[in-house]
């Protein structure tokens, strides 16, 4: 680890300030605000503080903390079928040509380029049709739209810098399928795997027209309590749910730092893409 | 731009809706609602017990939230075991567009939509559109509160209402200032066209998209055609085109007098409440007073806040609840739009701490108890009495000539 921060050249430092700037800059009003009784233009700071914005989201009205939970437990599910489907469809656009592939590649873009309220319209019409409107699970299912191109993409690019000539070689030596997917594929694919999955968790995290629509209002999460009140002009409270909304994220990319950064042989393909 | 894109929606709705019908589930056919019949209130009540009522409304007031989710929410669950579920929303347009697409699926007794706070377009929506219940007023003992002789309650913006909503609140328009920095703000139309050229960039108003700002730029048309009077009833073009031009002389002729020197609107009117607050602008106006006493509550607006009407008055409306055709919890709902009428959540709501809104029952039919404690309830002093407000109300247009008024500002005026 020591080496690799000597090895930072000065542009290097500047870019991380600016990166880290960037990305905590803008969270200081949000804080000051969900503590602010009043603010007015110009003053630098509140005039007057209170921490009413946050007695309202820790209050059952709010529905704050169940929607947290809510929120979590979507992209979460979005999240694992989206490795699950998106494994082997990346594994398959990276590793292997196949006729019709340029199509499907097409396809799986389409979710990206088409905007997501023309498909939901339609969507929630066949959503309550199968009863899925309405419902967690439902929600869950409709976040697949935007989710699975970020996790397919990612992977296909993971797999075409992969050699799958190492599973071939640990089955010669006697491991089962599984052995050979748990102990060679995994852990080369893995670092491709944890930002496919992070993106894919934010982007489910962040939905707000699907979860309205297929949700019907009765599928809480947090980008609906946040708009209710950024719409209203309620920055208090818009910034106290802000700093909730926010956490999830920055956990996330905490933990998955880790992995990316970590000293890993596996980690070479990754370079490459 | 949100009230269009949602009129678009409407029609992709209906298009995918009538594509994936036709496709797959022509075989299918849907069930016919059976409306349920209740033969008086008793049984109404008793089938109410244990019930949901899954109520969406506007979500971005926090007072008004623990309003209906703590009091009305609690006292619905003490007296008659009914649970409310309240679904913040940000635009009631959402909740409609969810009732639209289930009754294109078919889902006509099923629906998740059990009450909503409505009224305008969106009620005119639903009552066209047969996606209403209806006719069910003379079941609810607290109806006789309602004032129904009155037009500007019989009449949601000039639709009559017919049993398909219940009246909830009652608001008019006003406007606000900080007494500390303005003297005298102007009192008429006439008077702040004047104002403005005198204090250039000390205001502003919305853009029509807003509702505020919609009614707002309605007032400067009654005042370009000497009132209201010949603009009501239906849309019509000529009488619109003949007044429309001086509507947007006057406007137009405002303009590089404004804020920023009219070079942009605020989108929104809790855009125009920052500006007031920040002290941008001298003036603030919205259709719901109350707010100007929740603002300073809240700490947004200064403490020297007041408001006032027009002389020549202010638009007025009610808003409502309605209850769409396919709640399947219908008779927990009545329960709960009854409740919702009765002195004591009227006269709780009333109160400036919790929300400061005027009552859609008329005070003069309570007994004089009940109506001695209206009377003696504390304003807010940054909220103009409605009493006083009410001396000078002018009613709201039909929903075509507004949304014609709405259009032509963003042709002629907001381009």
């Amino acid at each position: 680890m020591k080496t690799r921060f000597q090895g930072l050249s000065g542009l290097s430092w500047l870019s991380l300030a600016l990166l880290i700037s960037w990305l905590i800059l803008p969270l200081i009003p949000l804080a000051l605000w969900s503590v602010s009784r009043s603010w007015f233009f110009p003053d630098i700071l509140p005039s007057s503080y209170s921490l009413r914005a946050w007695s309202y989201v820790f209050s059952t009205t709010s529905e704050v903390l169940p929607a947290l939970g809510q929120t979590a437990l979507i992209a979460l599910g979005a999240t694992c079928i989206s490795v699950i489907i998106g494994v082997p469809a990346g594994r398959a656009l990276g590793l292997y040509q196949f006729r019709g592939k340029a199509v499907i590649e097409i396809l799986i873009l389409a979710p990206m380029i088409v905007p997501g309220i023309a498909v939901a319209l339609g969507l929630h019409v066949v959503f309550l049709k199968l009863g899925l409107a309405g419902s967690a699970i439902g929600v869950m299912i409709v976040h697949l739209i935007p989710t699975l191109p970020y996790m397919v993409l990612v992977m296909s690019g993971v797999f075409s810098n992969y050699n799958p000539a190492a599973e071939a070689q640990a089955r010669s030596l006697g491991a089962s399928p599984l052995q050979a997917f748990y102990y060679v594929t995994l852990p080369a694919i893995l670092p491709g795997l944890m930002i496919g999955s992070l993106f894919t968790f934010l982007v489910s995290w962040s939905q707000y027209i699907l979860t309205l629509l297929i949700g019907g209002g009765r599928v809480v999460t947090l980008p609906l309590l946040l708009f209710n009140f950024a719409s209203a002009g309620r920055n208090d409270i818009t910034g106290a749910i802000s700093m909730i909304y926010i956490l999830p994220g920055v956990l996330l990319l905490l933990v998955a730092a880790r992995y990316l950064t970590g000293r890993n042989g596996n980690l070479e393909g990754m370079h490459r893409i | 731009m949100r009230r269009n894109l949602f009129a678009n929606s409407v029609i992709a709705t209906r298009l995918a809706a009538f594509l994936i019908l036709l496709a797959i589930m022509a075989p299918l056919m849907a069930k016919a609602a059976d409306k349920q019949s209740f033969n008086n209130w008793e049984e109404v009540v008793e089938a109410a017990r244990g019930g949901t009522v899954n109520w969406f409304m506007w979500g971005g007031a926090d007072n008004i939230n623990e309003y209906v989710s703590g009091y009305i929410g609690s006292e619905l669950k003490d007296r008659y075991d009914i649970t409310l579920k309240r679904v913040g929303i940000n635009d009631t347009a959402e909740a409609v567009n969810i009732v639209i697409g289930e009754k294109q699926a078919g889902v006509d007794d099923a629906g998740s939509v059990d009450l909503i706070w409505i009224n305008g377009g969106n009620f005119r929506t639903m009552k066209q559109g047969d996606l209403l219940f209806c006719g069910y007023h003379s079941l609810l003992p607290n109806n006789k509160l309602v004032n129904w002789q009155d037009p500007s309650i019989a009449h949601d913006f000039g639709l009559p209402v017919d049993e398909c909503e219940v009246p909830w609140n009652r608001a008019q328009f006003a406007f606000a200032y900080d007494s500390a920095r303005t003297e005298n703000p102007p009192k008429s139309i006439a008077e702040l066209i004047d104002w403005v050229k005198e204090n250039p960039g000390e205001f502003t108003y919305p853009a029509s998209t807003d509702f505020n700002g919609s009614v707002f730029i309605r007032h400067v048309f009654y005042h370009a055609a000497g009132g209201p009077e010949a603009l009501l009833g239906d849309f019509d073009q000529e009488k619109f085109d003949a007044i429309a031009p001086k509507a947007w002389a006057i406007l137009n002729e405002m303009e590089p007098y404004l804020w920023r020197e009219g070079e942009t609107y605020p989108n929104a009117i809790a855009s125009l409440a920052q500006l007031f607050a920040n002290r941008e602008v001298a003036l603030y106006f919205d259709y719901d007073p109350a707010i100007f006493g929740i603002n300073v509550e809240n700490g947004i607006f200064p403490e020297t806040t007041r408001s006032y009407g027009l002389q020549d008055g202010t638009i007025g409306n009610t808003n409502y609840v309605a209850i769409p055709y396919n709640s399947p919890n219908k008779a927990a709902t009545m329960v709960a739009a009854n409740y919702l009428l009765s002195f004591d959540a009227q006269y709780e709501k009333a109160k400036s701490d919790v929300w400061g809104a005027a009552p859609a029952i008329d005070v003069s039919k309570l007994d004089d108890d009940a109506a001695a404690r209206f009377a003696a309830l504390p304003r807010h002093p940054a909220v103009i009495a409605p009493e006083v407000l009410a001396q000078k109300s002018l009613p709201e247009l039909h929903p075509d000539w507004i949304s014609a008024i709405e259009k032509g500002w963003q042709e002629n005026v907001g381009n």
